[in-house]
């Protein structure tokens, strides 16, 4: 294994066991990208090659799911990753002014990262969280009710405690 | 306040616990069928009391379970789904942080009914708290013999196993979930075989939403028969999760009676529209059903009902639309999530959405031209040929506003520019 | 067989037969892109929508996604269905980039034809168009995403049909890729058949790129002859050159698919260094001059000497024709049969082969296919006849378990078992899995000769094989317990020469213990098959040929599209012999060593510039149309201008002929008949007319099945004689001489477009004899043997036999320094250099 030795020990003995105990190891694909793409920041080429060796799949058919889906990122992304919420609902409360306060305080376009590294917008479908409307994700925790000044506060927040755990990507 | 059945235990605060969830009657039914009655009296019971998926569809839950071939090979599965993706749609959410073991013990019982000793729930990345939730629980129940290795001593068996989705909208449906499972692409598959026959890595798989399984406890324990007198319709038992949110005073999920009126869920539940809003047109079910107009407020919410006037009830979820909401906008929004989220199998979605999108940007650019009406109803049309059920969705939004609202259509290819905007 | 009615005309069916097929029966071709019989229906693009009207479906559908049932009444004209036709049309030329003018698929492309058919023309989208990056293929193919309909036939035939796994279908909605993970070669031997699957011009080959325009190309039906499968292909042709060859659907091979070596291997025909100039002592002269020397050299030697002092050898590249001719040229004339193999091992294996060959249990590459389990002895299938490595992955598909039995190491892009066994103990290995699968239950009930061959059968040979295969053969054994449909497949080239017949006895035996078995060989060359047929006894084998130049007696040698050096262990000992002939006439049109050497050189036409016959492996005969007459290709003759500017009456390059008219001619000069005779009462297999009679139009297009109701050979004659265990290794490894995909055959050696991607030449040795003898992978190894020292490149394999040396013939490898064929090279003349 020449690529997964590039992980800690500990992290590669976890993720062979867990893809053992799958039906196959293919179940276990999104697990072990998301893991890597933790682990590395994102699913870049040497990480896909890692979940290659890992789960025994050529790194075509890991890209074959990897550019499937919204949550794996084959692109380097900031320490936060914010999924912004662009469906109907988020839309009807005001999303576009958000967007672009989001993005203009942050000094990027959409897609983009911050030169700091440490924000990455991108836009995602609704967030089944409706009910809090305007909403958006920031590594997969959910803020919702958002106003300008709500997001204002997140992003000094997160700024200012770098040691925030970055939690799952 | 009507009967609260899923949401009995529900808490503004917390979860509920698993003791909580058994001091109301939790895990009754799984001692009282397990090891008693046989896979088929399950099915039989849930037959009669007529329960009907809540991913969509509506399709009789037992009626799905029995076309596991009863001499069908071994292991079997069962699939929880919860990807929720529906625009509008929280209500699996709600019900796992009210009260996980509800869900945990409607697998095991659809897993009993069906022969499988494994289950899988399939949750959506943005729900990662739900999984969490679930994965802890899952212990618990295990701890607790509710789960695992010989379900309260008898010779039954179930696990359950979470597993996280990559997030794509198409993976909640039943067929693309099961290749999503399985670590393929995550495109459907059209039927025959039906995943209850070859479904999971070949072998019979049931899939239903959670909110369908979290209904099974209630009906082994109480009987059909309450089960029926719980709905106010006569063809849609049960209770049903409403989801309301868009413009109203006070949105969220609440347990109703099936066949309340459209009317009563909006202005009495979800406390009204919002002040200097007046309603204009809501979505009964999710982005992939038909604008409801003013004219149908007094529709009872039952399947039958719903599609008796030629509509969807979808999943209940009530996105509501006032006055000064632009719906070429919100179409143009709507078919805007279609576009990206079609998996790209078919044609008719994967280029005729992006189509549609063009045509409907036009129009709300000011761009539009009378020509594009026909177009978009033809090829409206045309979508109900696609692969899976996704394109005639994203169809139904851009039809019924061509049906209801083309006065507003025309006024922004009359004005180059929407009206909405000042 | 339920019946249809499609736009009124009715139709019966087989069961499971798809409307879409239906309907072409009738003749009415419904649009189509994602679908083809080959790969199944998915129901993709949706263009093959029709109406219907009666029966269990209503509406509008996808006809390949429905099979026939009775009372279904279809309308294709339907206005609802022509509508969505059209729109879906529309859909896919949204982001088309209409680059038809530069686009190589212009003029065969699906998409036109089905724009042109669906009625769309008029652009109404105004939104901009979707552009992608394209990536590097390999060498073979050229990628244009921009073009892409996204049908998903390259990813399903590439993953799905071929089971490689480096190029696949990436990205979601409208932005689907199809393409690999990063830039590269492809990696399947299939890959080609991306252009033909293609329906656009995603995949173009880039041979022919920028070249030719497709309604320019002179087309015709031809068969391939780079093995002996004999797949049916389309030669394109322009401006005396072969651009490109496609495949042809033949019914009974199952499907329209070609390797690649089959697709790109034509270079031989077009290169500059084709010989195309007759030559008599090294002068170029006219060839009806060298004719008529031939003739009169070959005359006088057979005046002064007798008719013996003459031999003649052809090959397994020569049509039927040509092997009938120069058959009837010996007979005529009395001189010794001629000799087709250079292997006298091989052609003893081969001929056993043919003649056990019959209709009970002989099957086609698509009973391959259709097997429930294969078991494959002494064949290493992608590399000897790759497309049969794809008919068993579609039998693994289809749930049948594969076994290769053989001593390389095995590459089957299908899950298989390999028992790797040395070719001494093959015989035992499948003798004993046979008598063991049989064993229970079936007695008594099999006629009492196959019971005694039964009896016969050595239990337990296998299970003392010194192989730790122990698991697996349990595996193997149930399922052949099982099988209800076993397929045995037989190789010919490195097996003893029994074991064909040991395979035709099995074969028979399984036939009446489980009601069906059946039996394919494969044979080296196009046309191993004629070449056995029409060889003399098994005395004339070509090492005789070579004693009677060394002591003398022959004095004369003919040599018909065949080069010995490829294939003659020791190629100093073949110069010493032919150096002391009087006469030596070659007729070809590769270049070679022996061309090189002849007195009287006769340049004789490939397979496009002539009609031509061959046999594959099977026995079905084929025929092959010229797609050109040849010549010096124009962008030689003009060196590159376009459009030429040499003017001329005179075709250059064009003095040649037929290598079966050569050869009449030379008899007819000779006084000899001249006649083509087909004696063997073989090609006359009781219904229709000899192969090389009859109008070309004739012909059935799947080729004519050759082979006897019952073969002529006594079947269980020879059983004891199978099972004697080979000697000891000793101090030694045994002598594998083998083919490769690539980079061996001899054809297909002089394509250019090949060489780009053939392997190095190597030799496999398995890794525990190869750490025993101090070495390891990729050490360069010396062997000193009788002709000298041939230095090659190691590689080891944890799978294959003990105690063997696997050496494909590389055309770049000059390992022609062997005593014999049958060799054994000792330990201690091997070391690391
Ligand atoms: C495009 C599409 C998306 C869907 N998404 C979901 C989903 O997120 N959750 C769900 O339960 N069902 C979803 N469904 C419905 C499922 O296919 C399936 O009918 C359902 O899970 C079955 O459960 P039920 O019978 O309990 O309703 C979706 C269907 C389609 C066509
Ligand atoms: S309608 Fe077609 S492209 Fe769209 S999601 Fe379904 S199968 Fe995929
Ligand atoms: S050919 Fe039938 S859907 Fe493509």
């Amino acid at each position: 294994m020449a690529y997964a030795d590039l992980l800690p020990e500990e992290m590669r003995k976890q993720l062979i066991q867990r893809i053992a105990e799958g039906e196959t190891a293919r179940e276990q694909a999104i697990d072990v990208m998301t893991a890597l793409q933790n682990h590395f920041g994102h699913m870049s080429d040497q990480a896909m090659l890692v979940a290659s060796e890992l789960l025994a799949m050529t790194p075509l058919e890991l890209e074959e799911l990897a550019t499937f889906y919204n949550f794996i990122y084959r692109q380097p992304v900031g320490k936060y990753v914010i999924h912004v919420c662009d469906s109907a609902v988020c839309w009807m409360h005001g999303h576009e002014s958000l967007m672009d306060h989001l993005l203009s305080r942050l000094k990027i376009r959409l897609g983009e990262t911050t030169e700091d590294g440490l924000f990455t917008v991108l836009p995602v479908c609704c967030l089944g969280y409706c009910d809090h409307a305007p909403a958006m994700l920031v590594n997969r925790h959910i803020h919702g009710e958002l106003t300008r000044e709500k997001i204002d506060r997140i992003l000094t927040r997160l700024a200012e405690e770098p040691h925030l755990p970055t939690g799952m990507k | 306040m009507y009967p609260q059945v899923l949401f009995a235990n529900r808490k503004a605060s917390r979860i509920a616990t698993m003791e909580e969830y058994c001091r109301s009657g939790g895990y009754e039914a799984l001692s009282l069928v397990v090891g008693k009655w046989t896979g088929k009296d399950v099915c039989a019971e849930v037959q009669r009391a007529n329960l009907r998926g809540r991913g969509g569809a509506g399709f009789p839950a037992a009626i799905k379970w029995l076309g596991v071939p009863e001499e069908a090979d071994y292991p079997r599965y069962v699939v929880a789904n919860c990807d929720e993706m529906e625009p509008g749609t929280f209500k699996d959410r709600v019900l796992v942080h009210a009260d996980p073991h509800m869900i945990l013990e409607g697998m095991a019982l659809t897993g009993y009914a069906t022969g499988a000793e494994k289950g899988f729930i399939f949750v959506r990345p943005s729900y990662e708290s739900s999984a969490r939730i679930l994965e802890r629980e899952i212990q618990k129940a295990r701890d607790a013999g509710y789960l695992g290795k010989n379900i309260l001593g008898t010779d039954f068996s179930f696990e359950i196993v979470v597993h996280r989705s990559g997030g794509r909208y198409i993976c909640g449906e039943a067929t693309a979930l099961l290749n999503a499972l399985q670590g393929k692409r995550p495109n459907p598959v059209k039927p025959p075989p039906y995943p209850t026959v070859k479904g999971l890595w070949g072998r019979p798989t049931v899939v239903n939403n959670i909110e369908t399984m979290a209904n099974v406890p209630h009906i082994l324990r109480n009987g059909a028969e309450w089960y029926q007198g719980l709905s106010r319709s006569s063809t849609s038992p049960g209770t049903k999760l409403f989801c309301v949110s868009g413009r109203v005073n006070g949105p969220g999920c609440f347990e109703l009676p099936m066949g309340i009126t459209l009317r009563e869920i909006i202005e009495e539940h979800a406390g009204g529209l919002q002040p200097g809003c007046h309603y204009k047109a809501c979505l009964p079910g999710g982005a992939s059903t038909r604008y409801l107009t003013s004219e149908h407020l007094d529709v009872p919410m039952d399947f039958e009902s719903v599609a008796a006037i030629g509509h969807r009830m979808g999943t209940a979820a009530i996105i509501v639309f006032d006055q000064n909401t632009c719906l070429v906008g919100a179409t143009l929004n709507l078919t805007q999530f279609f576009a990206r989220e079609s998996c790209g199998w078919c044609t008719p979605c994967r280029e005729g959405l992006p189509y549609l999108r063009d045509l409907l940007w036009r129009i709300e650019k000011g761009e539009g031209e009378e020509e594009f009406i026909p177009m978009m109803r033809a090829m409206c049309d045309q979508l109900w040929n696609a692969y899976c059920a996704l394109a005639p969705g994203a169809a139904s939004p851009v039809e019924s506003l061509l049906t209801y609202f083309e006065d507003e259509v025309r006024e922004h290819i009359r004005q180059k520019r929407c009206p909405f905007k000042t | 067989m339920p019946r249809i009615v499609i736009d009124g005309l009715e139709i019966e069916v087989p069961q499971e037969t798809k409307v879409i097929d239906a309907a072409e029966r009738l003749g009415i071709m419904i649009p189509r892109f994602c679908y083809l019989k080959s790969l199944g229906a998915v129901g993709a693009c949706r263009v093959c929508a029709v109406k219907f009207l009666q029966g269990p479906f209503k509406g509008v559908q996808m006809s390949c996604m429905v099979d026939v049932q009775d009372g279904m009444v279809v309308s294709t004209t339907d206005d609802e269905a022509v509508a969505f036709r059209r729109q879906v049309i529309e859909w896919l030329m949204l982001n088309h980039p209409h680059d038809c003018p530069v686009c190589d698929e212009g003029g065969q492309c699906l998409l036109q034809d089905e724009t042109v058919s669906g009625g769309h023309g008029i652009r109404r989208y105004k939104g901009s168009k979707r552009t992608y990056r394209n990536q590097y293929l390999g060498e073979f193919i050229a990628h244009e995403m921009n073009r892409c309909i996204h049908c998903y036939r390259c990813s399903r035939f590439y993953q799905e049909y071929c089971g490689y796994r480096d190029l696949g279908v990436m990205q979601i909605a409208d932005r689907v890729y199809f393409g690999r993970f990063q830039n590269g070669q492809l990696e399947s031997p299939f890959s080609g058949n991306l252009v033909d699957l293609c329906p656009t011009g995603v995949y173009t080959d880039i041979p022919a790129r920028y070249k030719v325009r497709s309604w320019d190309l002179d087309r015709s039906p031809s068969v391939c002859i780079h093995c002996s499968l004999g797949c049916n292909t389309v030669a394109n042709a322009r401006y005396r050159t072969v651009w490109r060859v496609e495949g042809r659907y033949n019914e009974a091979l199952g499907s329209e698919f070609i390797c690649d070596r089959g697709r790109f291997g034509f270079g031989y025909t077009n290169q500059p260094s084709r010989p195309r100039q007759a030559r008599v002592d090294s002068r170029s002269v006219a060839l009806s001059d060298a004719l008529k020397s031939a003739a009169e050299k070959l005359s006088r030697i057979h005046a002064a000497s007798g008719p013996r002092a003459i031999a003649c050898v052809g090959s397994a590249r020569n049509s039927l024709e040509t092997q009938t001719m120069l058959k009837s040229l010996c007979d005529g004339l009395g001189l010794p049969a001629p000799c087709f193999f250079v292997n006298s091992q091989t052609e003893k294996a081969v001929k056993r082969a043919v003649a056990s060959l019959d209709e009970r249990v002989a099957v086609s590459l698509n009973g391959v296919a259709h097997g429930d389990f294969i078991v494959a002895v002494g064949v290493d299938p992608l590399n000897e006849a790759p497309m049969l490595a794809l008919a068993m992955r579609q039998a693994h598909r289809r749930g049948a378990l594969l076994v290769i039995l053989d001593p390389r190491p095995s590459f089957l892009p299908a899950p298989h078992v390999h028992l790797g066994f040395a070719p001494g103990e093959l015989n035992g290995v499948l003798g004993s899995l046979v008598g063991k699968a049989l064993e229970t239950g079936d007695e008594g009930k099999l006629p009492p000769l196959h019971e005694d061959f039964l009896k016969s059968l050595p239990l337990e040979s296998l299970f003392k094989a010194p192989v730790n295969h122990g698991e697996e053969l349990d595996v193997v054994l149930s399922a052949l317990q099982k099988s209800r449909r076993p397929v045995l497949v037989c190789g010919s080239e490195i097996v003893r020469e029994n074991t064909p017949s040991l395979c035709a006895d099995l074969a028979l035996l399984m036939r009446s213990a489980k009601g069906q078995c059946g039996l394919f060989y494969v044979l080296p060359g196009a046309n191993a098959f004629g070449g056995a047929l029409l060889s003399g006894s098994e005395e004339s084998s070509f090492m005789e040929v070579v004693e009677s130049m060394e002591q003398g007696c022959t004095k004369a040698l003919v040599l018909v599209e065949s080069d010995p050096f490829l294939q003659f262990p020791h190629k100093d000992r073949l110069k010493r012999a032919m150096e002391k002939l009087e006469l030596l006439i070659v007729l070809d049109h590769l270049p070679s060593l022996s061309a090189e050497m002849s007195h009287v050189f006769l340049p004789t036409s490939t397979l496009f510039e002539v009609d031509s016959t061959f046999i594959n492996q099977e026995g079905r005969v084929q025929w092959s149309r010229a797609v050109h007459e040849g010549g010096i290709p124009m962008e030689q003759w003009t060196e590159g201008n376009h459009p030429p500017r040499a003017h001329g009456a005179i075709i250059p390059g064009q003095d040649f002929k037929a290598a079966g008219k050569v050869l009449e001619e030379i008899a007819r000069n000779m006084g000899a008949s001249g006649e083509v005779s087909l004696s063997d009462p073989r090609f006359r297999p009781g219904k229709g007319a000899s192969p090389l009679e009859g109008a070309p139009g004739d012909r059935p297009g799947d080729g004519m099945r050759l082979i006897p109701r019952e073969s002529s050979r006594e079947p269980f004659s020879a059983r004891e004689e199978y099972f004697t265990f080979g000697e000891d290794a000793g101090d030694s490894l045994e002598l594998l001489l083998v083919e490769a995909l690539f980079g061996t055959e001899e054809l297909s050696a002089h394509s250019p477009a090949l060489e780009k991607v053939e392997p190095k030449p190597h030799m496999w040795m398995h890794e525990q004899d190869a750490s025993m003898l101090g070495f390891s992978q990729d050490d360069v190894i010396a062997m000193d043997l009788e002709g000298g020292v041939v230095e090659v490149r190691l590689k080891v394999s944890p799978s294959m036999a003990r105690g063997v040396l696997v050496l494909p013939r590389h055309h770049r490898l000059q390992w022609q320094k062997f005593r014999d064929i049958s060799v054994r090279v000792p330990h201690d003349r091997m070391r690391k250099s």
